[in-house]
């Protein structure tokens, strides 16, 4: 009785977690005009048309938006992830004196979030003639320092041995980041780089402010600008939203055990 | 120097003191290079050189003029600042007890054996993964007083007035709240669950045979083991609400009025539509001083319980 109670709360609260998006969905593909609002209009199928879907990408650069972003995530999640693992690898396995004081400055990172920083970021920006370039939302990217202390503590586990015995066939220490603690580190590169690409794809206030024209624009901080077009209906914003939503939500079924893993350690962690 | 060394081996007397060695630091500091060049550019210097700017009365066009501390002058003499600055601990003060709680209830639901379980998980996280402009989108339309379907399902329940969410200032907080959670609370969830798996069933076992009930053993067991998880949940859930930006300016433009204005917004507004980039960085600088509070009490807490 408990257990049936439980199981009913259980999946009455999972469908008012999905309603929104359905409720998006639906709204995007109803004829422009047509609110979904009463029961009627949700159970309405007939009138389900793509047109929205034709007309928002038609008239606006939403796809490009969407590619922009994809290159833009997976440049900063590949070369963060490299540049992690080797200042990973340094604090791991190549004992050096200085370490400390390095390894604080790293973590120090963690402190300041970019939004404290927008001006002064904005202001280098601009001295390096970055603004309204791509590698303006990339290179910002790739300071977190997250990736080096979670992928240190993976380096950690690799035994000393492995690295010994490579030593004394004589491979230098570049041969054992490449071809041992990277390999050995694959699944915790995952979920890393996973937790990066969300970041990247979901970044918000800075590409608004470092990208100025429609073309550079990237999906996340390009979509604000369907509102200040009073010509957008609520079903072609609704559809703008959907086309926004589906390669992340594709990504998310297709990957979501690698997700949630990845999140929960990045999460726990920092 | 020597005294130095002299502690330092008395503390440590197990590793073997070596020399610098030039050639070895240099080679494990060049691993280092690759990421502290664009740390350096794109962190390290923003903030030295937000500092700077902070003392003078800066366009986007470049230095103006060095004007000391008057920047930070004007701000804490003006009353905007600490409306601002109460606003953002406000939301604070909502969206992080309500993410926390709700995460924690998801979490304990899930961690049962329920139906569907691996779904309703993805279900409860899913939204985590939208980007917060499409969060904004779809809670803008929600939440519109004339054709949203809350207030629709409000009207069926028996409500005869429409609320006006986002430009009430009784309601507004609430609407960007109930965004907020729906959209983060997956990932607290995620967090209390792997907490939650690291309990020893066995204390569960033998509270059940000592007799003590649910909630004795929710509070007994379950509460102090999600202990740490909890005090890293709360710095870092009072940190992201503080960064409130995205769902302000998308939802809301910071009203009605300025009662939804945030210190991001703040900034924002000063070094992007004012033009004011020596205010803003100034402005920046309070907002710094204030997350390295939070990280100082952050981190004597979390010390104090690993001492």
């Amino acid at each position: 009785m408990k257990k049936l109670a439980l199981n009913i709360a259980a999946v009455l609260l999972a469908l008012l977690f999905v309603f929104p998006l359905i409720w998006m969905f639906l709204t995007s593909l109803k004829p422009d005009g047509v609110n979904v609002y009463t029961l009627a209009d949700w159970v309405n199928w007939s009138d389900l048309n793509t047109d929205n879907y034709v007309k928002v990408i038609r008239d606006s650069q939403i796809l490009h938006w969407t590619w922009n972003s994809l290159v833009i995530g997976v440049l900063t999640t590949v070369i963060s992830i490299l540049l992690s693992s080797l200042a990973a690898f340094s604090f791991s396995k190549l004992p050096f004196r200085t370490r400390g004081i390095f390894y604080v400055l790293i973590v120090s990172g963690l402190l300041i979030p970019t939004e404290a920083i927008l001006i002064p970021l904005y202001e280098t920006a601009l001295h390096l003639q970055l603004i309204d370039n791509i590698w303006a939302i990339i290179l910002p990217g790739l300071t977190n320092p997250i990736g080096i202390l979670l992928l240190k503590q993976f380096m950690d586990g690799v035994p000393r041995d492995y690295i010994e015995a490579a030593q004394i066939d004589g491979s230098r220490s570049f041969r054992l980041w490449w071809s041992i603690c990277l390999p050995l580190t694959r699944s915790a590169m995952v979920s890393v780089g996973i937790f990066f690409f969300i970041l990247s794809w979901n970044n918000f206030l800075w590409p608004y402010l470092a990208i100025t024209s429609e073309e550079n624009m990237i999906l996340s901080a390009g979509l604000p600008t369907f509102l200040s077009n009073n010509n957008m209906s609520l079903n072609l914003i609704m559809t703008a939203s959907a086309i926004a939503a589906i390669p992340t939500i594709l990504v998310f079924i297709l990957l979501q055990r690698h997700i949630v893993q990845g999140v929960a350690m990045s999460g726990v962690k920092g | 120097m020597e005294r130095s060394v002299i502690e330092n081996k008395a503390a440590t007397p197990l590793r073997r003191r070596e020399p610098i060695h030039l050639l070895k630091e240099l080679k494990a500091i060049f691993y280092l290079v690759p990421f502290l060049v664009p740390f350096t550019v794109f962190y390290l210097w923003p903030v030295i050189n937000g500092a700077w700017m902070s003392l003078h009365v800066w366009g986007i066009q470049g230095m103006q003029k060095y004007v000391a501390l008057a920047n930070y002058k004007k701000i804490l003499e003006n009353p905007d600042f600490y409306s601002y600055l109460w606003n953002s601990f406000y939301f604070v003060l909502l969206c992080a007890p309500t993410v926390l709680v709700l995460g924690l209830v998801l979490a304990l639901i899930i961690n049962q054996r329920i139906w569907v379980r691996t779904l309703i998980r993805s279900v409860f996280f899913l939204p985590y993964v939208l980007s917060v402009s499409v969060v904004s989108f779809i809670w803008l339309k929600l939440f519109d007083a004339k054709n949203g379907p809350v207030n629709a399902v409000l009207h069926a329940l028996g409500m005869n007035t429409d609320i006006n969410w986002l430009t009430d200032h009784r309601f507004v907080w609430w609407a960007i709240t109930i965004a907020t959670d729906w959209w983060s609370v997956g990932f607290v969830m995620v967090l209390f669950l792997a907490g939650l798996q690291e309990i020893p069933t066995d204390h569960y076992e033998a509270a059940k045979i000592d007799g003590a009930n649910a909630w004795q053993r929710f509070w007994s067991i379950t509460l102090p083991g999600l202990s740490s998880v909890m005090k890293i949940q709360i710095f870092y859930q009072i940190i992201n609400c503080l960064k409130l930006f995205g769902q302000v300016q998308i939802m809301t433009g910071g009203g009605p009025g300025d009662s939804t204005n945030t210190m991001i917004r703040y900034i924002y507004v000063t070094g992007f539509k004012k033009d004011m980039f020596g205010l803003a960085a100034a402005q920046s600088m309070i907002f710094c001083f204030i997350m390295l509070l939070i990280a100082v009490v952050q981190f004597k807490i979390t010390d104090r319980k690993d001492g």
